[in-house]
């Protein structure tokens, strides 16, 4: 019983970090309809930048090694945004938007291979920059926690470091959620998903909106990634590991749906924790699929999708 | 206002729109009618910017129109309410009025605009937090001229409003744009293809048959003549 109210704790702690990078890939999908798989390497980047932010750029000295990492790994996200923004300028929209809006496909297939080209640059490109050894962004948090309880006999260990993960990307969660019901920026983005033509008889540039939400998806994915590298160590390649569960959780949140993606990633970090207590952990990611499989076969647009037809 | 001289345009090689000119001048209700595929939409489409012209020129208020960027058009002060409606479906009501006034004037405007377009279009005032995707057609039509107002627009461009209502609900719409433009005295132009009721409320028509101007005239030269009536009046 402990063991589960544990794995409980652990599945909720992660699926908020997990929730917020597949919000991050999921607005981009929401809003241009873009297959983007080199996201988890931007996300490698991501962690990356923070790492370097915090032990290479003065941020460690500033503000030591507790607050520390947590302010780099929030300042990564704007470094990201701004280099998502200029991949979009340069890459990206040459294969999307309203260049690709009456083609067949609407330049799907171009953007596959632009994306996995991408990718492939960005992890060759980091073993040559970065090298392979593990890095990882520790803070003394990672190895304690706090103790819930006990209660009826039983503690709960929370991890001090996951825990703040989890509350910094709830915070996150809820700034983006702001950012996309009541501004304008926000909902001329949600304008623009939903029937770009019209969005552009209103006056909103679609191109534009779709590089706003390109590059805020990347920065909110790098946040995820830096969170994550609090308390697992990553490599050039880390982003192959996360990339099939950000489209996992984005599909199973109902594609388009930007708080579905939130739910999506979270179920994922819960069955990926409890899944645990009766497997080996080598087949954690299989219980993933199993499960997703399972939401899929009962309710295929996920979670929140709509079954409407795009007009 | 807005001066089309010599359109071409098409989406492949093949031309829809043949060598059109149309002249629409402040304060005018035009209308263009014309049988399915004549190349209304595409008309309304490259005046937009969102089909690309082989040939001729528009030019709207003195500037020239093929210049300016596709999303700029709105700011300067034309409203397309689109074929089909075309309404944000995962928006509100009120949001989709909000997307209308993405435009300085209508910013500038908006207290005053949203007052006039519930008194106009009172459903809108009632359904104002419904998502824009669960309303029935007419509603959504409305919806969509009323999007189209909250521009503060200096010309209405309007796409066949009454396409796939009820005829009862079609008339209603006619009626509320009858009474908008009463009031208001905005330029508008409409491509219909209940050709009777456009031309009677029109100051000006033009027919548009695949893809030329086959006619132009105020209501008494477009009904007196002979294919018209044939055609169109089915008299």
């Amino acid at each position: 019983m402990e063991g589960f109210f544990q794995a409980l704790a652990a599945g909720l702690l992660i699926g908020a970090v997990y929730g917020l990078m597949c919000v991050g890939l999921g607005l981009i999908f929401g809003v241009m309809r873009v297959i983007n798989f080199a996201h988890g390497d931007f996300m490698m980047l991501g962690m990356y930048v923070a790492f370097y932010l915090f032990t290479a750029a003065g941020i460690q000295t500033l503000f030591g090694n507790t607050v520390g990492p947590f302010v780099a790994i929030l300042l990564a996200g704007p470094v990201l945004a701004v280099f998502g923004y200029f991949v979009h300028l340069a890459l990206i929209s040459h294969v999307s938007g309203t260049r690709t809006a009456s083609l067949e496909g609407e330049g799907h297939y171009a953007q596959l291979i632009l994306t996995l080209g991408i990718a492939l640059i960005l992890q060759n490109g980091g073993l040559i920059v970065f090298g392979s050894v593990l890095a990882s962004i520790r803070t003394p948090l990672s190895s304690t926690a706090w103790e819930l309880g006990p209660y009826f006999d039983m503690s709960i260990f929370l991890n001090k470091a996951r825990s703040i993960d989890a509350i910094v990307s709830l915070a996150i969660m809820t700034l983006l959620s702001l950012l996309i019901a009541r501004t304008r920026i926000g909902k001329s983005l949600r304008a623009a998903a939903d029937n770009p033509t019209a969005a552009t008889y209103m006056g909103i540039d679609v191109d534009r909106a779709h590089r706003t939400a390109f590059a805020l998806g990347c920065g909110i994915t790098a946040i995820a990634g830096g969170l994550l590298a609090t308390n697992y160590p990553f490599h050039p390649f880390v982003g192959l590991e996360y990339v099939i569960v950000m489209y996992a959780g984005v599909v199973l949140g109902g594609m388009g749906s930007i708080i579905g993606a939130f739910w999506g990633g979270m179920t994922i970090g819960l069955v990926q924790q409890m899944s645990t207590l009766i497997l080996p952990t080598q087949l954690q990611n299989a219980a993933i699929f199993a499960v997703f499989l399972l939401i899929i076969f009962f309710r295929p647009q996920g979670f929140f999708g709509r079954m409407v037809e795009r007009t | 206002m807005l001066r089309i001289e010599g359109l071409s345009a098409g989406y492949s090689a093949k031309p829809v729109l043949n060598d059109v000119s149309i002249n629409v001048g402040a304060g005018q209700f035009v209308a263009i009618v014309g049988p399915n595929g004549a190349g209304k939409t595409t008309l309304f489409k490259t005046i937009s910017g969102i089909v690309k012209p082989s040939g001729g020129a528009i030019s709207f208020d003195g500037v020239d129109l093929l210049a300016v960027p596709p999303p700029q058009r709105a700011h300067l002060g034309i409203a397309h309410v689109p074929e089909g409606r075309q309404v944000f479906p995962s928006l509100t009501v009120m949001e989709n009025l909000e997307m209308g006034a993405m435009t300085e004037s209508g910013r500038r405007d908006w207290q005053a605009n949203i007052e006039r377009i519930f008194e106009w279009l009172p459903v809108l005032k009632e359904r104002r937090n419904q998502f824009a995707g669960t309303m029935s057609g007419g509603q959504q039509q409305m919806l969509a001229i009323g999007r189209g107002l909250a521009s503060s627009p200096k010309l209405l461009m309007l796409d066949e409003p009454s396409m796939g209502l009820a005829p009862s609900t079609a008339d209603f719409i006619f009626e509320r744009l009858i009474e908008i433009r009463r009031q208001s005295g905005l330029t508008m132009l409409l491509v219909e293809q209940r050709v009777a009721e456009a031309l009677e409320s029109a100051d000006h028509g033009y027919v548009l048959e695949a893809g030329h101007v086959v006619l132009e005239g105020n209501n008494d030269t477009l009904r007196a003549d002979d294919r018209v009536r044939k055609a169109y009046l089915g008299m």
